[in-house]
């Protein structure tokens, strides 16, 4: 075998023991020597190239890639998520003909969907989805994250995080937690837009918050804008928008009039 | 089978990673993807801008980065990003990449660089602010160019970017050095638009040519000529006479020649001065023993003209060292050559001997122009003067004294001043000619004052830019009148004779005429001012514009105006002051004045900020005249490049302003004369027919500049011209103007006895100052008809004179490998045989079918010497139908049905031509040189004098262009013998002989 392909295998049987001791500092420090280490393959993208094990290498570095993008979501790292995951997904969609496919594919797609959904990326979400194929809708991991976005987008924020139980997968959890925050965001939003103002009671239960300090201190966080005074919270309005610009009518004259002026000297 | 990636994204995110192989591997990934996924990657150049601005990367990484936005950066469009982070890219950027990227980044280095290099010229400040990784760039590219011999190239953006020692490099390294030379001067002329500069990369050129092992001296002293550097010129002039071998001593010759061309009076008389007299004592030898054999051809260099300076060797005669004596003869001949008598008298001949005027068409004009109206009695003697022009046949006029006597006053001015323009060239006969017109001093009193002021404009006419001899004559005449047409007169010759020297007495007695403050002699004045002080740009101008605010004669401002614009003759930006200050002025006629200044000082230089000024005026001025002036000035900026004018002034010639179509029509002209270019007849065409009459005028003489010695054969517009002018002639209802626009223009298309073509540029596209001062003057005309006789000056012949060794024409054979048909004179018209000339014009327009029947038959039936003179009969007729025919008929004569007739044999595919011939600049590219022939030309010029090199120097040489017997065998000078044969009795001179004067009935 290859020696390059032994040494990497023999990183990444070290990182996985490490992930099963929840080591994840050494795992950071494995995982990123791995990645050193696949840049020296050239079977893999964006090379492509058709070397004798490419096979092999293009599964071993899809493996490393899917237990990276496992391990950001354990270290709740959703920058690093989202670097791993761009880095996998050619696996998924270039070398979808070269490769068996993997267990771990629909499980990090619908988690990647959740991301985007948590991180309000409605737009790249859509875009996502087009991507896959109905077989792949199908699959309850994305099957839930289409769903969460719908209630999300219907405004049926409570079947939103009642869907934190019926998780399918046990990675979703960090963000299906993360999604209660945008949630309250989203709603804080509209409030905003919908009344003047609420008493600190009605803000909780619209807000979902168990407790009047909690709201307290979402909103010392979040809207430092809004005003709390006798138990009533006023949202500041937004700002009526500028009045739209003045039409520059006289210079508009003007210009017409000294464009006549030249026509008639040059005819 | 590669799978492609399909997007990267992957490899972006790669970048954020933290361990900088990563990163390293990402950037190099990408640089590669980056042609297909640019638009993925746009996204995140700020993360790449960052790694590239991240100090801790080593410096590869980081130009990595720096080519990889800099590739984005082209893609989106953004150049100057692009080109900026490129440079960030050093060496990782490589100018041999054969790729758009690659390429459009280096043409935006190129020009980034040349913009701030010549900036930094302007300003004068050292190229400070010039960016060193710029600069490497353009310096690698020129290194390329250079090493992959692409020399062309390397020289072009060497000489835009102001690079001059890369410049030199570029030359010496080329195997070809003469050949890139000569390119190299070429662009000079062409591209680089700075006088200062241009100057710069001539000065090189010299010195590389000098360091030759074989220098090219033509080229050479072309250079320096444009760098007006007489000692070099006369350095090697002299070290070519001196030098043994005969071939350097042709050589010499040549470039005499070459320099005479250009016209540049001042410049050639300092090369005379400076060339060293040959010691007395041995070269008196040398004038006495040749003198059997020599003096008659060496035209006249001991000629009173330039007493001082020759007639001392001829003093005293003793034995020489026989390399002096040598010497001493070669040096009379070069100083014959250079003070242009040379070729002036070799012109003279060759117009003489050459001379096909028609003058069947003068009687025609004459015949139909009413006797009363004096404008076009005056244009036909206009025309007459501008047919026969420097040929000094007159018949014409000494056929006529009657109707010639008609002229009265200021008639009678152009009338004598004509035969000035007749006799151009007419150098050492000039004045016995002009002598019965000419003012008899205090006591003679007899002869009109008009006839005597024609008499002096007559003799600066002749002596144009050659006035040695005959300036001290027209001063004293000047001096001694205080009638002001004599003034007038004598301020115009002094002026043509004394053009560009910027003689201070002179100009000191012609300014005494302006001060008396008269309105005829002020204008002369002031034209001649200005011509005196042609291209000094001297203080003079300031003096002259101060007298134009004080004077209330509008005649005398013109005439300063057009003088003061005349001082800063090609001076380009030095003239900038005067222009500014002329273009803003109160006074409309300064302004025009303004006009020319532009015209002249950035005359065929096509300069983009001129350009732009004179149309600016062109449509804003309040003054119709400044706006025709505006226009008609784009003609002399644009001369160089005559295709461009039809195009910029195509707009303006549908303006509603007939004074900017008139402007329109002559720029065209002026600018694109006798290339007959085809653009500019289209552009012509219908202004010949417009409402107004002076734009018809106007037209029809620009028409005629454009289309001098362009044969029917090569251009059938020229027939349907020709004939449009005889309608016009014939026409009784037509304007008197431009029925006065027609006749001129027939003389203008026959000029010098058809031998004779406008040029603005000598063949080293060098301007000729003569040619466009005389056009400059000439468009005045407007104002003042007699200065209709200054296009004479513009006048060149187109000539092939073969010269040996004694500067005789010898007899000499080549070839032009082209049809005969396309380059041969105008058939002579003939006098229709069945009604006479002045019948006809009545009937013209009615009788078009009958005549066309007519015509058929006719054809059919005259034998084979009618037949071909058939279509200009036709058109003497003024019967267009007619014409038709027959022209159908000559043009395809394959198709001809009469077997017996000669046309129906296929015309030759070349002629051989004899030593002196009519070349037309249009034949230029097709002569050639026979292989086999005695003598050799000592340059490839296929026109204008060479020098021969003869290769059997012991066989007794033929020679043509003479009186001596032998050139009676000479084919080509037949129709010259035949008219030399009744001079011949009168005197031994090879010149034509003096006319008999004529007088004046009235």
């Amino acid at each position: 075998m290859d020696p390059k392909l032994t040494e990497v295998s023999q990183h990444f049987e070290r990182f996985k023991a490490a992930l099963v001791r929840h080591d994840y500092d050494s795992c950071n420090n494995l995982l990123s020597q791995l990645k050193v280490l696949l840049t020296g393959f050239r079977s893999l993208p964006p090379l492509f190239e058709d070397t004798p094990n490419a096979v092999h290498e293009l599964t071993v570095a899809r493996d490393i890639y899917e237990h990276a993008v496992l391990l950001s979501v354990k270290v709740e790292d959703q920058d690093a998520f989202e670097r791993d995951f761009f880095q996998l997904k050619p696996y998924y969609t270039d070398a979808r003909n070269r490769l068996p496919p993997s267990a771990q594919e629909h499980p990090i797609l619908g988690l990647n969907l959740l991301r985007l959904l948590v991180q309000n990326r409605i737009a790249e979400f859509h875009t996502e989805l087009e991507l896959l194929s109905t077989s792949a809708l199908e699959n309850p991991c994305i099957k839930h994250a289409v769903e969460l976005e719908q209630s999300f987008m219907e405004g049926a924020y409570n079947r939103v995080l009642s869907a934190r139980q019926t998780v399918p997968h046990e990675t979703f959890g960090y963000f299906m937690d993360l999604l209660a925050k945008t949630v309250r965001d989203e709603i804080a939003g509209c409030s905003e837009k919908a009344y003047d103002y609420l008493s600190i009671s009605d803000a909780r239960q619209m807000l979902l918050f168990s407790s009047d300090q909690e709201l307290l201190d979402y909103v010392k966080e979040e809207h430092p804008e809004w005003e709390i005074t006798n138990d009533v919270v006023y949202f500041q309005k937004a700002k009526e928008s500028a009045p739209c610009k003045e039409i520059p009518s006289l210079q508009l004259i003007n210009q017409t009039l000294s464009y006549a002026r030249e026509l008639e000297r040059i005819v | 089978m590669a799978t492609l990636v399909s997007s990267a994204g992957g490899l972006l995110a790669m970048l954020n990673e933290t361990h900088p192989l990563l990163k390293l591997h990402a950037l190099s990934n990408l640089n590669n993807l980056v042609d297909n996924f640019w638009p993925e990657i746009s996204t995140s150049v700020p993360v790449i801008e960052s790694l590239y601005e991240d100090e801790e990367f080593d410096q590869h990484q980081r130009q990595l980065a720096a080519l990889l936005v800099s590739k984005v950066f082209y893609y989106l469009g953004e150049l100057n990003d692009s080109l900026s982070y490129a440079l960030g890219a050093g060496s990782l950027f490589d100018v041999s990449e054969d790729s758009d990227y690659v390429h459009t980044l280096l043409a935006k280095a190129i020009d980034e660089y040349a913009s701030l290099k010549s900036k930094a010229a302007e300003s004068n400040t050292e190229g400070t602010n010039v960016d060193p990784r710029l600069e490497a760039i353009v310096e690698r590219m020129l290194n390329k160019c250079i090493t992959d011999g692409k020399y062309q190239q390397a020289m072009g953006i060497a000489i835009e970017c102001r690079r001059l020692d890369k410049l030199e490099e570029a030359i010496t390294k080329s195997d070809n050095v003469q050949g890139t030379l000569s390119y190299c001067i070429n662009i000079s002329h062409s591209f680089v638009s700075l006088r200062e500069y241009r100057h710069e990369v001539l000065r090189l050129l010299v010195k590389v040519y000098q360091k030759l092992p074989s220098p090219d001296y033509l080229s050479i002293c072309q250079c320096l000529m444009f760098l007006d550097e007489p000692e070099g010129v006369a350095s090697i002039l002299e070290k070519l006479l001196r030098s043994e071998n005969k071939d350097d001593t042709l050589l010499a010759f040549q470039i005499a020649f070459d320099l005479i061309e250009n016209e540049h009076q001042a410049f050639l008389l300092n090369v005379r001065d400076r060339l060293s007299n040959p010691k007395p004592e041995p070269a008196a030898a040398q004038p006495s023993s040749n003198e059997s054999a020599q003096s008659e051809s060496s035209p006249a260099p001991e000629d009173a003209q330039m007493s001082e300076g020759s007639s001392a060797p001829n003093l005293n005669v003793q034995q020489a060292d026989p390399k002096e004596l040598v010497y001493a003869e070669r040096y009379t001949k070069i100083k014959g050559i250079l003070s242009g008598e040379t070729s002036i008298h070799l012109t003279l001949q060759f117009l003489y001997s050459h001379n096909k005027s028609d003058l069947l068409i003068l009687k025609t004009i004459k015949q139909s122009v009413e006797m009363r109206n004096s404008v076009c009695h005056s244009a036909t003697i206009y025309a007459n003067a501008i047919m026969h022009a420097g040929t000094t046949v007159d018949t014409f006029l000494r056929e006529n004294l009657d109707w010639l006597s008609r002229a009265t006053n200021w008639a009678k001015f152009s009338a004598t001043a004509g035969l000035g323009v007749i006799h151009r060239g007419h150098l050492q006969q000039g004045r016995s000619l002009m002598a019965p017109y000419l003012p008899q001093g205090a006591s003679g009193g007899g002869g009109s004052p008009y006839s005597e002021g024609g008499a002096l404009y007559a003799l600066g006419l002749i002596h144009a830019n050659h006035g040695e001899g005959i300036k001290q004559f027209l001063r004293d005449s000047l001096r001694s009148t205080n009638v002001e047409v004599i003034q007038h007169g004598a301020c115009l010759g002094l002026g043509l004779a004394t053009l560009g020297t910027a003689d201070e007495e002179i100009y000191d007695d012609i300014k005494s005429v302006l001060y008396t403050d008269s309105a005829v002699a002020g204008e002369a004045a002031g034209i001649s001012m200005g011509l005196l002080m042609v291209g000094t740009a001297s203080e003079k101008a300031s003096e002259m514009l101060a007298y134009a605010h004080e004077t209330q004669h509008e005649k005398i401002i013109r005439g300063l105006a057009l003088g003061i614009a005349l001082t800063v003759y090609g001076r380009e930006e030095e003239a900038d002051t005067l222009i500014e200050q002329m273009t803003r002025d109160q006074d409309p006629i300064i302004r025009y004045g303004g006009m020319y200044a532009l015209a002249l000082a950035y005359r065929g230089t096509a300069n983009n900020k001129a350009i732009r000024q004179l149309l600016h005026f062109a449509v804003s001025d309040v003054s119709d005249d400044v706006r025709r002036t505006a226009v008609l000035a784009l003609g002399f900026v644009l001369y160089l490049e005559p295709e461009q004018t039809p195009r910029i002034v195509s707009l303006l010639s549908e303006s509603y302003n007939p004074h900017v179509r008139y402007g329109a029509a002559l720029a065209v002209g002026i600018s694109c004369a006798g290339t007959g270019l085809s653009e500019a007849i289209s552009l012509l065409e219908p202004l010949t027919s417009d409402v107004v009459d002076f734009v018809r005028q106007g037209a029809l003489i620009a028409m005629a500049m454009v289309m001098v010695q362009i044969s029917e054969a090569s251009d059938s517009r020229v027939g349907a011209f020709r004939r449009q002018l005889e309608k016009i002639i014939l026409d009784k209802h037509e304007d008197t103007m431009s029925k006065m626009g027609a006749i001129l223009a027939s003389g203008i298309l026959d000029a010098g006895g058809r031998n004779v073509t406008i040029r603005l540029l000598s063949k080293t596209k060098h301007d000729k100052i003569t040619a466009v001062v005389g056009l400059a003057v000439f468009s005045q005309f407007w104002y003042w008809y007699p200065l209709i006789y200054f296009i004479s000056l513009s006048f060149s012949p187109t000539a092939f004179i073969g010269l040996n060794n004694d500067l005789k024409v010898p007899k000499f054979d080549f070839l032009s490998h082209a049809k005969p048909s396309l380059f041969e004179y105008p058939k002579p018209t003939t006098v229709p045989a069945a009604t006479s000339a002045v019948k006809l014009p009545t009937a013209v327009l009615s009788t078009s079918a009958k005549a066309k029947a007519r015509a058929k038959k006719e054809a059919e039936q005259k034998n084979i010497a009618e037949k071909s003179s058939a279509a200009e009969s036709s058109s003497t007729g003024s019967n267009p139908a007619k014409g038709k025919a027959s022209a159908e008929k000559d043009g395809d004569s394959m198709q001809v049905d009469n077997p017996p007739e000669k046309k129906a044999e296929p015309e030759p595919s070349f002629e051989i031509l004899t030593n002196p011939a009519r070349v037309v600049p249009a034949q230029e590219k097709f002569i050639k040189f026979l292989e086999e022939s005695r003598y050799v030309p000592v340059k490839l010029a296929p026109s204008g004098f060479v020098l021969l090199k003869d290769l059997y120097p012991s066989e007794p040489e033929v020679l043509s262009l003479t009186d001596t017997p032998s050139s009676t065998a000479s084919p080509a000078s037949g129709s010259a013998t035949g008219q030399q044969g009744s001079g011949s009795a009168m005197a031994v001179d090879e010149e034509p002989q003096p006319p008999q004067p004529f007088e004046y009935t009235s």
